[in-house]
């Protein structure tokens, strides 16, 4: 079939690439053709982010070669990639704020003329590009007042129309699109299919995948395990491959658990419009509920919502018997709901203090008497605690910012312990931090957290859950798909729930989806 | 952490009253009759009125923002009540406790209102306090066009009186170094000052941290303005009148003194004593410079010079200190291998 086609504009051969305790990518091969869609699909940590930042130049390999257009580097930088016509569209849409849109479109690319800008000739060709793909925007606005779908959208059509890219990589940039914009997606993804250039699809949603791609590469714990053409996958066998073998409830903890206590927290009905609705649960002292669900499920929201940093709109949470609606994370402290932020290091960590700071700052009122702080027993909580989450450093005197990722993030579960609260919400607590500090925060959650407590957690992969958590509540696009209770936890079935088979199932697939 | 270690990261932290130290020695040696006890009064005491609005600025930088109308409230909060008490309402409110009161209270509103801007209107602390200090300067030209003599003596007090009892030492000084003490403890050992500084170091966890951070920057404003109307009583009181130009040209000279007592622009990092050593600096240095009979306008320009050399000591402090902590990483590491 390769034999037909004309010469492929991208070959990665051989790459491998190690990172200290991880092997990210090992042995990858990875092709693809002019005027071709080649999707990429895998778990969390399987290695697509790795593959697409080797690719565009922000990763260099350990070993192995890239060739664009009959040329072969060992490893590129970001700005030679460029230059030879890889572009990408990251997963976080970064835009300049106060600059319209015809110049945010045309950033790094203004023309000009006899040295001034050819404003003229910008705003026609702005204007054009977003009436090619019927995206009703004025070019006049700033990007400020655009949708967070529309800001997505305009980096689309900057990496995809403007760079002229011959080889362009979507990282995930479906996860962010309204129903409206991912029909205008689609639209340019055709477009720069007819004029031959190769694009690199990133999703996690399998539908989406194989309506839109013409191959699929399948990536799993750092190595490729499948590269074929759409018409030979279904959505079982490529949930199969994706998932490997089905992880059925590991009991990496069950035996020594002590049965949950009483019922801690009632929810019912909870929502937030336009981002989750009619979500009901329940959770015991003593017991670690997951949530698991893909990017934009709702999972960090209904956790935001319950601490009060972004209150519900509707719907009732109750705490021990006590109903209660929290405004703001200070309510929420106050009877004792600690929320572990998702993004550890601008809403979870102060980075000019030591980590004893850190790890008191919310419970120094603990420690105090009428407003004074008693800094004799702050300084032992403080030490107990970082003697409990085995911070790697040699002194609480150190500064937090001085720490490992991993580390970083015991610090910040620490600190919500420190406070002793009777519910845990732990979002992500495993992002981004390395095999050994992943086990040793798991252990934490499952050993100290749950002993006293009740924990809810969310997790970019369902590994976590799998491993410690009592019972896994999925979500589809905000809303409650299934609960499984331990006994049966099943990997693919839960994998396929968060990609909404179960759920259309269910309700006899009247879910409109965005793309 | 060994002894040793724990010793040198103190030096460093200190390291404002290591160059006052310095500093002091070398004049001592230098400048004639610079050590004698009436000079070193003398600094002090000169030194009070820059000391209070050095810790107003260097309190609102803690939290992470800046307040460009101290120098104005200064001038404005003792302005606009004595010419009340001795103008407008000399009956009611001639009293001279109430007009204490009543000044310190002004300069509190005042930074209530730049905290309420900032904290819930979402304004530019920068630009809402530029425009405080340009209408309050304007004001005080207008209310104030010739100064208001003699103060009551109560009123002048603090600024200007000696205490027989302490050596004959101006009040001002034992007043300054109290309030020192005052916000030490408070940032040290209280509730709110740890919140307080955990808010500068960064507001997004703090807030999900459960702080109340909004309150928190009000809070910062409200104490910055009472330090000012502070400051504004301690300079009336020195000259014994009020008058339009008071404590004009001296908000930026506070920024001076807080960076050189280590507080970090940024906020979160900074300590009472070392922002009174930053004001002590300035002073001794405006002064050494003065008994060496050097222009009060190259003095100035050798006050910026000092400026400069403060950012580069605590470029030098910052990438020391994580040598430090390096080095001794690696000795743990050598340990546990041997």
């Amino acid at each position: 079939m390769e034999g037909i086609r004309s010469a492929s504009v991208l070959l990665l051969d051989g790459i491998t690439k190690i990172y200290p305790g991880t092997v990210a990518l090992e042995d990858v091969r990875f092709e693809a053709f002019p005027g071709e869609v080649h999707g990429l699909i895998g778990k969390n940590g399987a290695g697509k982010s790795t593959l697409v930042g080797i690719l565009s130049g922000l990763i260099e390999p350990t070993a192995g070669s890239i060739t664009l257009n009959g040329h072969s580097f060992h490893s590129l930088r970001r700005s030679l990639a460029k230059k030879l016509g890889v572009a990408i569209v990251p997963q976080e849409p970064e835009i300049v704020l106060d600059l319209p849109v015809a110049e945010n479109l045309f950033l790094g690319e203004l023309e000009n003329s006899g040295g001034f800008v050819a404003w003229k000739r910008i705003r026609r060709d702005a204007r054009n590009i977003l009436g090619r793909f019927g995206l009703d925007i004025s070019i006049d606005l700033m990007a400020r007042d655009l949708s967070l779908s529309e800001r997505q959208l305009l980096l689309i059509l900057k990496a995809c129309v403007v760079e002229d890219a011959n080889v362009v990589v979507l990282d995930e940039s479906s996860a962010s699109l309204s129903s409206k914009d991912g029909i205008i997606l689609r639209r340019i993804v055709e477009d720069l299919k007819s004029s031959g250039k190769a694009v690199i699809y990133i999703s996690h949603h399998i539908d989406e995948l194989l309506e839109v791609c013409d191959r699929l590469t399948v990536l799993r714990d750092g190595r490729v395990v499948e590269t074929r053409s759409r018409e030979l996958f279904d959505h079982h066998t490529l949930s199969e491959l994706i998932v490997g073998e089905s992880l059925v409830s590991s009991v990496s903890h069950k035996p020594d658990t002590p049965p949950p206590g009483e019922r801690l927290l009632e929810v019912d009905a909870l929502a937030r419009w336009g981002l989750f609705e009619g979500i009901s649960f329940s959770l015991r002292r003593g017991e670690i509920l997951g949530i698991a669900g893909l990017r934009g499920s709702g999972r960090t929201e209904i956790l935001k919502a319950l601490s009060g940093i972004e209150p519900a709109d509707a719907g009732s949470i109750s705490l021990k018997g006590k109903a209660l609606f929290f405004r703001s994370p200070s309510e929420a402290l106050r009877e004792g709901v600690a929320y572990l932020p998702e993004d550890r290091e601008s809403e979870g960590l102060v980075k000019v203090f030591s980590i004893g700071d850190n790890l008191l700052l919310n419970s120094i009122s603990k420690f105090s008497n009428r407003g004074f702080v008693s800094w004799a027993d702050a300084r032992r909580r403080a030490s107990e605690v970082f003697s409990d989450v085995q911070i790697h450093a040699f002194s609480m005197e150190q500064n937090v910012d001085e720490l490992s990722g991993g580390n970083k993030q015991k610090v910040v579960i620490g600190r919500i312990m420190t406070k002793e609260p009777d519910i845990y919400l732990l979002d992500e607590p495993t992002r981004g931090v390395d095999v050994g500090a992943k086990h040793s925060i798991l252990s934490i959650v499952n050993g100290p957290l749950r002993a006293g407590a009740g924990v809810i957690l969310t997790s970019p992969g369902l590994d976590d859950l799998l491993d410690i958590c009592d019972r896994i509540m999925v979500l589809y696009r905000g809303m409650f798909v299934r609960e499984y209770s331990r006994e049966e936890f099943d990997e693919k079935n839960i994998f396929m729930d968060m990609q909404g088979f179960g759920f259309q199932k269910q309700r006899g697939g009247g879910v409109c989806r965005a793309v | 952490m060994s002894g040793g270690l724990r010793f040198k990261l103190a030096l460093l932290d200190n390291i404002i009253w290591l160059m006052l130290l310095l500093f002091f020695g070398v004049c001592a040696i230098g400048v004639p009759a610079f050590a004698s006890w009436n000079n070193i009064v003398n600094i002090l005491y000169h030194t009070t009125i820059m000391s209070m609005l050095v810790l107003a600025q260097g309190f609102v930088l803690l939290s992470g923002n800046l307040d460009l109308s101290i120098d104005a409230v200064l001038a404005f909060a003792p302005g606009v009540v004595i010419l009340a008490s001795t103008k407008w309402f000399p009956g009611m409110l001639g009293n001279p406790y109430l007009a204490i009161f009543l000044t310190l209270l002004a300069g509190g509103l005042l930074g209530f209102f730049n905290g309420f801007c900032v904290s819930r209107l979402g304004m530019n602390a920068f630009m809402q306090t530029l425009s405080l200090s340009i209408i309050l300067r304007g004001l005080v030209l207008f209310l104030i066009p010739l100064s208001i003599f003699p103060l009551h003596p109560v009123y002048s007090f603090i600024g200007k009186a000696r205490l027989a009892s302490l050596g004959n030492i101006p009040a001002a000084i034992p007043v300054t170094f109290c309030i020192y003490l005052l916000f030490h403890i408070l940032l040290k050992y209280t509730v709110f000052g740890r919140n307080y500084l955990a808010t500068g170091g960064n507001a997004r966890a703090s807030y999900v941290a459960g702080i109340d951070t909004r309150r928190m920057i009000i809070a910062g404003f409200v104490i910055a303005g009472i330090l000012s109307a502070v400051a504004g009583m301690l300079t009336a009181g020195r000259q014994d009148s009020v008058s339009n130009t008071m404590g004009s040209g001296m908000t930026l000279l506070a920024f001076a003194g807080a960076l050189l007592g280590g507080t970090a622009m940024g906020g979160g990092k900074g300590s009472a004593f070392g922002m009174l050593g930053g004001a002590i600096l300035l002073g001794m240095f405006s002064n050494a410079l003065n008994l060496l009979g050097v222009k009060v306008t190259l003095i100035h320009a050798a006050q910026g010079a000092l400026i400069f050399l403060a950012i580069l000591v605590d470029r030098f402090r910052v990438s020391l200190r994580a040598r430090l902590l390096r080095n001794e990483q690696l000795q743990k590491l050598h340990h546990t291998k041997g």
